[in-house]
């Protein structure tokens, strides 16, 4: 059984943008690379901004008592 | 009925009994007089008001508030009658009353864990970045958990937050939390962040964050931590040994988290630049394209005037090569017999010649040869 892959931290795919922007700062770049990093940016952007309007913070309250006797 | 005849010990037990049974604990307050602590252990003085006074006992470490001569204080302990017939308050818990209090205490532990370094801006630690596990100590019924919680979740998400459901206000509840900054930091997998929050309230709520053994508790923490308390003007001590503090539960959240929004207009930023950056190659690309027929063509021209202007100086060599150019000088050809004659040896009197010149060809005889001097 395959354990299925988590899915990328945003942190993560904020670090990945950023790469992809870097990588158009070297010189002497290929315009058929360019094309396919400036897809792949775009598509990467659109996917956080999704994330960032649907995700949601988890609360859970431990079960633990802390009013220990004096 | 006869009464039993009791031993002074058995008396003083039974008294003891009795109060035990009657006031398992009291909550007394009243002024602080004859403060002092003995052996570095012992902490004794007197509880009193306008008509009584009542001896007070307690154990150094139980403590947690500095105290003074004319403190007003609220006081947690047990009545008790000492082997030596004294009648004495055994206490466990000392909370500072009203603001004056309040403040002097403030001040007093504050100059004592200053001088331990407790609030060294060198001990603090950085928050993480965007944490994604972080462990809250809070009251849930308090306004502060609420303001807390709806910041958070306003601003972002992917957060898990464990929280430990503590009394904030009140005596005992700066042991609760202690014991809920005990129990994250011994987790197996330790929170990012810690954060303690609570809303604001009177002076003497907040006391409950000047409490000595929470301050150090809170220094001691190998989570860093966030605490919220109060309003903005409110200052503890907790906050001050804090990793960082914040001046309201509400700011908690916002220092803890960036704003969803915030990031997605830099993401639109990011994406902006991407355009530029791929615009930028495009017409690189697009210069290059345009300008090389422009620089083909003055290649090619040039090429053709170079070629041209060699042409020219060939025809010019070529037109001074001509005889008929050297004829039209007035110069002629002399052939006998096809043959043009170049010297005096060529010919012999008699002969017959055939001389062209540029528009005419004359036939005549050789009269006379002789060699030029």
């Amino acid at each position: 059984m395959s354990v299925p892959k988590s899915k990328p931290k945003l942190q993560e795919q904020l670090a990945e943008l950023d790469e992809l922007l870097a990588w158009f700062d070297q010189p002497d770049i290929d315009l058929d690379q360019a094309l396919k990093k400036f897809d792949e940016g775009v598509a990467l952007a659109e996917t956080i901004k999704k994330r960032l309007v649907t995700f949601e913070n988890k609360v859970t309250i431990l079960k633990q008592r802390f009013d220990r006797p004096a | 009925m006869e009464l039993p005849i009791l031993s002074v010990s058995q008396l003083i037990a039974v008294v003891n009994q009795t109060l035990e049974f009657a006031y398992p604990s009291v909550i007394v307050e009243g002024e602080v007089a004859s403060f002092k602590v003995s052996k570095g252990k012992f902490v004794f003085f007197d509880l009193k008001d306008d008509e009584g006074v009542v001896n007070c006992f307690m154990m150094v470490y139980q403590l947690r508030h500095a105290l003074e001569d004319g403190m007003r204080i609220k006081i947690i302990a047990q009545p008790r009658l000492t082997p030596w017939g004294r009648f004495s308050l055994t206490v466990r818990e000392v909370m500072p009353v009203g603001e004056g209090t309040i403040k002097r205490a403030f001040e007093l532990l504050r100059q004592k864990l200053n001088k331990e370094g407790l609030f060294d801006p060198a001990r603090k630690r950085m928050l993480p970045h965007v944490p994604q596990r972080i462990g809250l100590i809070a009251s849930v019924e308090s306004a502060g958990y609420a303001d807390f919680l709806k910041i958070l979740d306003a601003r972002w998400g992917d957060v898990l937050v464990e929280v430990a459901d503590v009394q904030v206000q009140g005596m005992g509840a700066a042991s609760q939390i202690i014991i809920a900054i005990e129990h994250f930091n011994q987790m197996a997998e330790l929170p990012e962040v810690l954060v303690i929050v609570r809303g604001g309230g009177s002076a003497e709520d907040l006391a409950v964050f000047n409490d000595e053994a929470l301050v150090r508790a809170i220094a001691a923490s190998r989570v860093p931590t966030l605490v919220g308390v109060g309003h903005e003007v409110d200052t503890s001590l907790a906050d001050m040994a804090a990793d960082v503090r914040a001046a309201t539960p509400s700011n908690a959240a916002q220092l803890l988290v960036p704003d969803r929004h915030a990031v997605t207009r830099e993401l639109d930023q990011r994406e902006q630049r991407l355009y530029q950056r791929l615009y930028h190659q495009l017409e690189t690309v697009q210069r290059l394209l345009r300008n090389t027929p422009e620089i083909m063509l003055a290649r090619l021209e040039s090429a053709v005037v170079e070629h041209k202007r060699r042409i020219h100086h060939a025809q010019q060599l070529l037109k001074q090569l001509d005889p008929s150019v050297v004829l039209r000088r007035g110069y002629a050809l002399v052939y006998l017999n096809n043959k043009l004659i170049k010297k005096a040896n060529d010919v012999k009197t008699g002969d017959l010649l055939t001389i062209t010149l540029a528009r005419a060809i004359l036939k005549a005889e050789v009269t006379h040869v002789s060699t030029k001097k």
